[in-house]
């Protein structure tokens, strides 16, 4: 039993009257008993129903009836009517009754009412759900377009649309999804200054267009509009204030009902939260895309360091370490050593300006061209004017340029040769710990002339030290910004001059890590040491 | 780094504040490039307010002094200070550019 039925029971037991209560039917229009406890059920007629609160009274077989409206939005009437033994003036209830029944049936209109449009919501409120749902997921941009463009034309009607984000690289409307009038017709690319375009117009203007059959159509939009077409653009909200990301277009309403403002409205609502969407899968995308690239760069790095000789390569003649830390996964600096013929080593160490790939390909590059140079020649000038050569085209074309210091050591006739292409830190290390600058003979390749020059000076193969390192070592910087300098590191070798070249080595970096602490290194860092055996 | 550029007469004098490296050198090669574009063809750097330069930072004092000199013109340094000096004699660079003592120096030579 519905409250209002136990409300009418109540009434009828308390004042000895009976009670009914109708309603109209919105679908038909006529009167419904909806309850009664008792007394004429029968509607009354058209005539007898009034507005007013005072009760019309008419005849029934039961006796007289008092008929009135109940207060509120539902149409409905209140009968009361007297019964055998029961109060003769029942009609004195009638304006409390109807009061008191007035609250029961608004919270039933209301009820009814959220019911309805729920109802009537259902999908809206399922396409919501749907790009919540995508928004929940790690999905591509492509398929998150698809679902979100088929539940849209679903929820308005459309058999047909795209959408359409913007390639900022090229500046067009790019499609991402389309439901196509024919398998056989691709969605194309937008224009964004096209004059026409309905897509390319709502970019541009960030207004939704809802334009008839007929009116601005393009050859851009005849894989998906049949007839009117309703574009909408695509916002999100970023922290610096909005961006238009692109535009959904739907087209071909079912039955041939034109598209109404209540859907530019809702899919302009939803636009926001599709913007939102494909932001998110941006950005799954570019995060993927980074981490490829770091893995690359790992083992481009890995790959780099392979490439880099093991001190051993120069033995018996020379003792050897060298070690290389590249500021950002691969890096630009280098060394490279050889075994010469008549007993001599050759060292290189190169610093290409730059680092990241460019510089670690130049890097590449000069490595392998300078073990097929050293080879060919025992003069260190005319080795390094062969590199130049190799690596002339690839410098101009990139704008960088390589310092180097190629030395060669003669063990037995004790001579050192050298060619510096403006390398600033190549040093002998003599028995005293003073330290002999082999100076630049000429600037770096790339930047000056093609003809180079070679200087040369005694070696003690008893005491010298040859040490080489670039400016990444030299100019580690403190948390504060402070270089290490020249000289410190010119201490350290001098100080450990006499150890083993892997503990001189240690000690270099040792000073240089206790330099920067947890700065990271801003440049790469190569160190070689090198004594006669 | 910032810079100032300022005309006296046909030479473009440009003063650096701050280092030259690789994170703002385009910053330096752009406006000379702009400024090339419109004519210009002789141009001071003026280091007096600069205690470093890294190798990009040399790169680009070089490209853009090679593509003045195909047009004729020339890029002068001025006020490089102790460091810097040895810094572009160590790596042989001194012989690329003019470097004048100070700004008026550069401006005369031209």
């Amino acid at each position: 039993m519905s409250h209002l039925s136990r409300v009418l029971e109540a009434f009828a037991v308390a004042q000895g009257g009976s009670a009914v209560v109708w309603m109209e039917s919105p679908r038909t229009g006529a009167l419904d008993v909806v309850a009664a406890a008792g007394g004429e059920v029968t509607p009354p007629d058209v005539a007898v129903l009034t507005d007013e609160a005072t009760p019309r009274e008419r005849a029934t077989a039961l006796g007289p009836q008092w008929i009135t409206r109940i207060p509120g939005h539902t149409p409905a009437w209140l009968g009361v009517g007297a019964v055998p033994g029961g109060d003769a003036d029942v009609v004195r209830w009638v304006p409390m009754l109807a009061e008191m029944l007035a609250p029961i049936l608004q919270s039933q209109w209301e009820a009814q009412r959220a019911t309805d449009e729920l109802a009537e919501r259902y999908e809206e409120i399922n396409l919501l759900y749907s790009i919540s749902d995508i928004l929940g997921r790690t999905v591509t941009l492509e398929q998150m377009a698809r679902t979100i463009l088929l539940e849209v034309a679903e929820t308005v009607g459309a058999e047909y649309g795209a959408i359409h984000t913007h390639d900022l690289a090229s500046g067009v409307l790019r499609p991402v999804a389309a439901l196509r009038l024919s398998p056989a017709v691709e969605a194309s690319v937008i224009p964004t200054d096209h004059p026409v375009s309905v897509p390319a117009r709502v970019y541009r203007t960030r207004n939704a267009l809802l334009v008839d059959a007929g009116v601005l159509e393009s050859e851009y939009e005849e894989a998906f509009r049949d007839g009117a077409m309703l574009s909408v653009p695509i916002n999100w909200t970023a922290p610096g204030g909005g961006v238009t990301l692109g535009v959904v277009s739907l087209s071909g309403r079912r039955g041939g009902t034109a598209f109404t403002a209540g859907d530019e409205k809702l899919v302009a609502a939803v636009g926001s939260q599709i913007g939102t969407a494909i932001q998110n899968a941006r950005l799954v995308r570019a995060s993927v895309e980074r981490e490829r690239l770091e893995s690359e760069m790992r083992l481009a790095h890995d790959l780099q360091l392979k490439l880099l000789p093991a001190g051993q390569v120069v033995a018996p003649e020379a003792l050897c370490a060298a070690r290389v830390e590249a500021a950002e996964g691969v890096g630009g600096d280098f060394y490279h050593l050889f075994r010469l013929d008549a007993g001599r080593t050759g060292i290189l160490i190169g610093d290409v300006s730059g680092h990241g790939y460019r510089a670690a390909l130049i890097m590449a590059l000069v490595m392998s061209a300078s073990a097929i140079h050293a080879r060919t020649t025992s003069d260190p000038a005319r080795t390094v004017e062969a590199l130049l050569a190799t690596v002339a085209d690839e410098l101009r074309e990139t704008e960088m340029f390589l310092s180097l210091c190629y030395a060669v050591v003669d063990h037995a006739q004790g001579m050192l040769q050298w060619t510096n292409t403006g390398h600033p830190h190549a040093f002998v290390i003599d028995a005293t710990g003073t330290a002999h600058r082999l100076e630049a003979t000429d600037p770096p390749l790339g930047l000056g002339s093609e003809t180079l020059h070679v200087r040369s000076r005694p070696w003690d193969r008893s005491a010298d030290l040859l040490a080489l390192f670039t400016d990444g070592v030299s100019d580690a910087r403190d948390q504060a910004g402070h270089v290490l300098g020249e000289a410190a590191v010119l201490r350290v070798l001098a100080a450990r001059r006499r150890e083993v070249p892997s503990r001189i080595i240690d000690g270099v970096f040792s000073a240089v890590e206790g330099h920067m602490g947890r700065v990271p290194p801003h440049d790469d860092q190569a160190v070689v040491v090198l004594r006669s055996a | 780094m910032t810079l100032d550029a300022n005309l006296h007469g046909d030479v473009l004098v440009i003063a650096l504040h701050g280092q030259l490296i690789v994170g703002n050198r385009q910053a330096l090669k752009q406006r000379v490039l702009d400024d090339i574009e419109a004519g210009t063809r002789k141009v001071v750097v003026d280091f007096a307010n600069t205690g470093y330069i890294d190798s990009s930072g040399l790169g680009v004092l070089v490209s853009l002094a090679k593509r003045l000199r195909e047009l004729g013109g020339d890029l002068r340094l001025a006020n490089l200070n102790a460091d810097l000096r040895t810094l572009f004699e160590l790596t042989k660079l001194d012989s690329l550019f003019q470097i004048a003592d100070s700004r008026d120096q550069a401006l005369a030579s031209f």
